[in-house]
């Protein structure tokens, strides 16, 4: 072994320290290799990370933040087309007027939805500081494609068929406060608002050739 | 039938309006129809085993609602061994589980002002008049040298106001730096999802030690010492919800707080911090200021009960009237 200076060799060494030995290095963010070697069968989880977020506290002369809580129910035993249907039900209703609909609709995923409804309705009295428990409406209501099982099925001249067993997720946020008065865009205008927009229209004409 | 009284009536349905008429859609439902059965069931068994038979897994189910039992059943059905029990466990007391021979402040404590004589007789309480707190002190003076009640007041005042911001900026990890395990479930306990806005003001009166013990725990050598601190502060507490609202508390208001904290530390051990292992609470204290939140009051089953044992008991009816005399 050759002799050489080691005074400089330290310096370098203690400079450029391997990532794996600083304190940092336990905060590594593992989750995507972990995610690597599992099945693909664990719950949707992005949904549930606005319930995360944590807001800065508010100035005194600021209009109050309503509060939300987002809920879901995973792998539901029902197609998720027919589950459309149902979200879009409840959709801008205030809660009590969603849950006692969903009482009185007719399909397998009402009953799912409505308990849905119910935990949000709880936790959000729970956790997330809501003070009424009536006080709240669907801000959000929508579905997503589950698992997926699959089987087979004869037909005849032993012709076979897929056949498939679908689950759905559904999601929900309720916001606190009272429901808008209507939940899409494009909704009839009121009258005096109709007036206005024709008189507006009237107004932006332009005679050719005018000066 | 819809279709037949409108042959039936015919031309009289131009005349008259036809909201008489309508046919209402509301009993509907008490005439429904089956499609889930074929008309011939002769070919039931066939049709039957057209479809393959699929097991689908029952999503909602929780591991922890299923019994010993059923799992067992279902790990017989895959095949697989139950996983083996390893009730080795290494585990270590960094502290012990409460506080021993507890402090008893005195009634009246901080309301009393030191001019008058009862406030005087309090100052006047020193430290060396108890003998049990002293002699526990000499013994953690015996693995502390330098231990010295001024300059542990001051330490103890740090740690204090160290573990309350660490609780407002919920930082989990340091916190078992400046907090005894034992009082670690109580601190951390409901601060998630809020802003805490915490601040000592100031000492209205210097933090004093009135208290300490020391106790030993399995072993004689492996002592632990307990030692009670006197705060009597000016705090500013405000708590905010998720969304930025005020829950509790006010940014502005300051608020006189008299506490009794007890810090805990392990002698025997060479690496041993004084950390915060608890609180005395006496019952004289006036209660905690509610929140500006309404809520349910949770329902009490208990009293019912009791109410009902009371009335049918003679001895407690004749007690009653002899009440309303005095």
């Amino acid at each position: 072994m050759t002799l050489f200076r080691s005074r400089p060799l330290l310096k370098l060494v203690l400079q450029y320290q391997p990532a794996a030995l600083l304190p940092a290095a336990t905060k590594i963010h593992t989750s995507a290799l972990l995610q690597a070697w599992k099945p693909e069968d664990h719950e949707p989880q992005k949904f549930l990370e606005y319930n995360k977020k944590i807001y800065p506290p508010q100035s005194p002369d600021e209009a109050p933040r309503p509060a939300f809580v987002c809920h879901q129910r995973s792998n539901i035993k029902y197609s998720p087309w027919k589950m459309w249907y149902i979200a879009c039900l409840v959709r801008g209703m205030t809660v009590d007027e969603a849950i006692k609909q969903l009482k009185f609709v007719l399909m397998k995923g009402a009953k799912d939805v409505r308990e849905t409804i119910e935990e949000a309705r709880d936790l959000a009295v729970k956790e997330h500081n809501v003070e009424f428990a009536s006080n709240l409406w669907v801000a959000e209501s929508f579905v997503g494609k589950g698992h997926v099982v699959k089987g087979i099925r004869r037909h005849g001249r032993a012709r076979f068929g897929r056949v498939e067993y679908f689950h759905c997720h559904y999601f929900v946020r309720l916001e606190e406060g009272k429901p808008p008065k209507h939940y899409y865009q494009h909704h009839p205008k009121e009258p005096h608002q109709q007036l206005e927009d024709w008189l507006q229209q009237m107004r932006k004409r332009k005679i050719t050739n005018s000066i | 039938m819809a279709l037949r009284i409108a042959n039936l009536l015919g031309p009289r349905l131009l005349n008259e309006p036809l909201v008489a008429l309508t046919v209402s859609r509301s009993h509907d439902q008490f005439v429904r129809h089956r499609h889930t059965k074929h008309w011939n069931p002769k070919w039931k068994t066939l049709r039957r085993q057209k479809v393959m038979r699929v097991k689908l897994p029952n999503f909602q189910e929780k591991p922890e609602d299923l019994s010993e039992e059923e799992i067992r059943s279902r790990l017989k059905e895959q095949g697989i061994l139950p996983p083996r029990p390893w009730n080795e466990k290494p585990f270590f007391l960094s502290c012990t589980g409460g506080i021993f021979e507890a402090y008893v402040p005195p009634e009246g404590d901080g309301k009393i002002s030191p001019i008058q004589v009862q406030g005087a007789k309090q100052k006047l309480q020193y430290l060396e008049k108890k003998s049990r707190t002293m002699m526990a002190i000499r013994k953690i003076k015996s693995f502390e040298e330098e231990f010295d009640t001024a300059t542990f007041c001051k330490e103890a005042e740090d740690i204090y106001v160290k573990m309350h911001d660490l609780m407002a900026k919920r930082d989990l990890e340091n916190m078992t730096d400046y907090v005894t395990e034992r009082a670690y479930p109580e601190v951390i306990h409901n601060i998630e999802n809020k802003t805490i806005h915490w601040k000592l003001i100031k000492n209205i009166e210097l933090p004093r030690v009135v208290h300490a013990r020391c106790t030993d725990v399995i072993t004689k050598e492996n002592i632990f010492g307990q030692t009670t601190v006197r705060f009597h502060t000016q705090q500013m507490l405000a708590v905010y919800d998720r969304f930025g609202r005020l829950m509790h508390g006010s940014e502005i208001i300051a608020k006189d707080v008299l506490e009794y904290v007890v810090f805990e530390k392990h002698l025997a051990n060479l690496y041993g911090k004084w950390r915060v292992h608890g609180k005395i609470i006496p019952d004289w204290l006036p209660p905690k200021e509610p929140s500006l939140i309404t809520y349910l009051k949770p329902t009490e089953e208990t009293s019912t009960t009791e109410t009902a044992v009371t009335k049918t008991s003679p001895d407690t009816e004749q007690e009653i009237p002899k009440e309303s005399n005095t």
